[in-house]
């Protein structure tokens, strides 16, 4: 999946809500004792991608009172400390160093595309694991892979997935509305040469700022091209805005949106008429047929009381890998995370919960964490291979329509 | 392009440039306004459409009352607050000069910027309002909410015009923003003066406000987001002037717009730079010269 690189708040400042939630997700906030290590949460909580980070935010929360109701590592008891980005790379790295530095943080898990790579550098000098459950971009193909890792696929298998499904619909005619992001820009290129690759002309390839108050002279061009589709790579501020002025200006087609507007909201805001029956939305997903995903989704309707959202699971499975690992180095340092962490995600008695993979340890066996988003074996970058579902409007909500399995992308 | 359309094409740019320029007056206006009076660069003047704008969105969409109503609500709530701000932030360091209260509102910028964070949480929001509704002149579309914007410009423009030249406290408003002390000496009470001031430039960011929330998709941060853009137009028309702000406005709408045929759209805000940087290498003055009103 791609996402969430925003650099948008210019002069906003974590906000007393936050601070609130932030305080009251992770429950007991105490000073680390002996028998506690420290794992920071670091998301955004306010801003357009809030909603998402506090889905990452309780994902965590949930494995880690599992992991606690288990006995806790051989390092002590999770103890989560959460931050708000924003989705600020700026406040990222400050909220990061505090964690590291005063907080003792042993691993950050949460950040966004743009974070995380701002926090590369960090995260190695400071020999700190920094874990991502939803930053597809294509730069950390190349940073990933030490001290770097993430629970979602990148945003090739993304890309390919759109360029796959725009084909597979037999559009003749596509346009191209991205957000000048690198995290819309990376999947909307590689589903730009797949299109191509099929000979569907690609009438308009548009790249555009978003926190405009209109997008009509974006759409101008677009709309007298009488697309059949329109692909729309963008944040849910600027996309709704454009689904509606293109609906308004006399757009008839079919649309393809990125992950976030994989939301209910988004029925709210632009209205459920206009996208039943004609809008698709393409996301990376967990393989809901496995039974670790079952698993997890009965746990988190449980102790949550909701169905989990997007990412939820790539969470949920970060903050276990990050236990196991502590379990399996017996290394209660960033360093010990980083030496384990492929270790107990490939190769061994697969276990798919931290109880049974402490067990397994405890008797000397190698483990293999099946997670509840799928597999999750590292690559050298650090990324793991991954699903994609497509879903469409119906009624007014998203139903799943498509499933694109890992194996097809490799 | 369709070799017929081109013409078409353009014209339609033209209204999208044109919306957009009226948008900017708006947002702009009032900024102008509290420069010329209150002698300083009130950044967080954005900030107070956006106040407006989940104001209006509360009344309108979790009180349910009409857009109208709400709209009604949401700007003068924003005039209030805004004249709250002038009274208890501004004027006890307007002593200190400019540069500090410049520095002072982009403090404010901040605090307002968390208590809608605060207030209003994630996500997006839209006003309970009918979808836009496009008519065709000719081949090219205007909706009625891009026509609204330009009526409610044309209007706050003429309405401001009759105001500063027609009113009394227009006229104080005037002179106090010619020379403060002059008008102190000769009986014009400052403290009402600056009162008006502060009232009427937060109620017009607040009318911007309202018309962000018809035209776009609210994000707590969309609104402040606007302010470079309120800059160029403002730098561009001259600091001091008020009518400069329609022309430029206009200037800077349209250039922006009207490039995305020929320029990558993602150019579009250095199109407004590069316009403010041209005009002022030939007028540093911008575009109304230094003693205009």
């Amino acid at each position: 999946m791609s996402k969430f690189n925003r650099s948008r708040r210019g002069l906003y400042t974590a906000s007393v809500a936050a601070m609130a939630f932030a305080a009251a997700i992770s429950g007991s906030v105490t000073a680390a004792s002996a028998a506690e290590v420290t794992i920071g949460v670091l998301v955004p909580l306010t801003g357009e991608l809030g909603e998402f980070g506090s889905i990452v935010a309780k994902g965590v929360e949930l494995a880690a009172n599992e992991i606690n109701a288990a006995g806790g590592t051989s390092c002590g008891t999770i103890r989560t400390v959460v931050a708000d980005t924003a989705g600020e790379p700026d406040h990222a790295i400050r909220a990061a160093t505090k964690m590291i530095e005063s907080d003792g943080a042993v691993a950050i898990l949460g950040p966004t595309s743009g974070e995380m790579v701002a926090l590369v550098d960090l995260a190695k000098r400071k020999k700190t694991v920094i874990v991502s459950p939803y930053a597809g971009t294509i730069t950390l193909n190349k940073l990933g892979g030490d001290f770097v890792y993430r629970t979602v696929s990148s945003d090739l298998g993304d890309g390919a997935a759109s360029g796959l499904w725009l084909t597979e619909r037999g559009y003749k005619r596509v346009a191209f509305l991205v957000q000048n992001e690198e995290s819309t820009i990376s999947p909307a290129q590689v589903a730009r040469t797949k299109v191509e690759k099929s000979g569907i002309e690609i009438t308009d390839y548009v790249v555009y700022n978003p926190g405009q108050p209109s997008y009509q002279a974006e759409l101008t061009a677009v709309l007298a091209h009488k697309p059949d589709a329109i692909y729309l790579a963008g944040g849910q501020e600027s996309g709704v805005t454009v689904i509606k002025e293109a609906t308004a200006g006399g757009f008839k087609g079919e649309w393809l949106f990125t992950a976030d507007l994989a939301v209910p909201e988004i029925f709210d805001a632009v209205g459920a008429r206009l996208l039943n029956d004609r809008a698709y939305v393409e996301f990376a997903d967990a393989d809901k047929s496995l039974p670790e995903y079952k698993a997890f989704e009965a746990l988190h309707v449980a102790k949550a009381g909701e169905a989990p959202g997007p990412f939820a699971a790539n969470s949920f499975d970060m903050m276990n890998l990050v236990a196991l690992s502590l379990q399996a180095s017996g290394d209660c340092t960033g360093a010990g995370i980083n030496s384990a962490i492929r270790g107990v995600s490939e190769g061994g008695v697969a276990v798919s919960s931290f109880a049974d993979g402490k067990a397994a340890i405890a008797a000397g066996k190698d483990i293999d964490y099946q997670g509840a988003s799928g597999p999750l074996t590292f690559d050298a970058s650090g990324t793991v291979a991954g699903a994609y579902s497509i879903q469409a409007a119906k009624d007014g909500a998203w139903v799943n329509t498509k499933f694109y399995p890992a194996s097809l992308f490799d | 392009m369709a070799s017929g359309g081109t013409m078409t094409l353009f014209a339609q740019f033209l209204v999208a440039g044109v919306a957009t320029g009226c948008f900017l007056i708006l947002a702009t206006i009032g900024f102008s306004l509290t420069r010329r009076v209150e002698g300083f660069l009130n950044i967080a003047h954005a900030q107070l459409i956006g106040v407006s704008a989940f104001t209006t969105w509360a009344v309108n969409v979790l009180l349910g009352w009409h857009i109208l109503a709400a709209a009604a609500i949401g700007i003068v709530f924003t005039a209030l607050v805004g004249l709250a701000i002038g009274r208890l932030v501004y004027e006890p360091i307007r002593h200190h000069g400019p540069a500090v209260m410049l520095i002072s509102s982009v403090g404010v910028t901040y605090v307002i910027g968390g208590i809608v964070d605060a207030a209003v949480g994630t996500g997006i929001r839209t006003f309970d309002i009918p979808l836009a509704t496009s008519y065709e002149f000719f081949g090219v579309r205007i909706t009625d909410y891009q026509a609204m914007v330009m009526a409610l410009a044309a209007l706050s423009g003429v309405s401001m015009a009759l105001f500063l030249n027609k009113t009394k406290i227009g006229l104080a408003v005037r002179a106090m923003a010619a020379n403060p002390e002059l008008a102190a000496s000769r009986g014009i009470d400052v403290r009402r003066t600056s009162m008006a001031t502060w009232l009427l430039a937060s109620g017009l960011a607040g009318l911007a406000g309202v018309m962000l929330g018809v035209v776009a998709t609210l994000s707590t941060d969309i609104a402040f987001r606007q302010i470079l853009q309120v800059l160029a137009v403002a730098i561009l028309a001259g600091l001091g002037s008020l009518y400069s702000v329609i022309l430029s406005g206009l200037i800077v709408g349209i250039a922006m717009d009207v490039s995305v045929l020929w320029i990558p759209a993602g150019y579009r805000p250095l199109i407004a730079f590069a316009l403010v940087i041209v005009v002022l290498l030939f007028r540093p003055e911008g575009l109304a010269g230094r003693k205009s009103s």
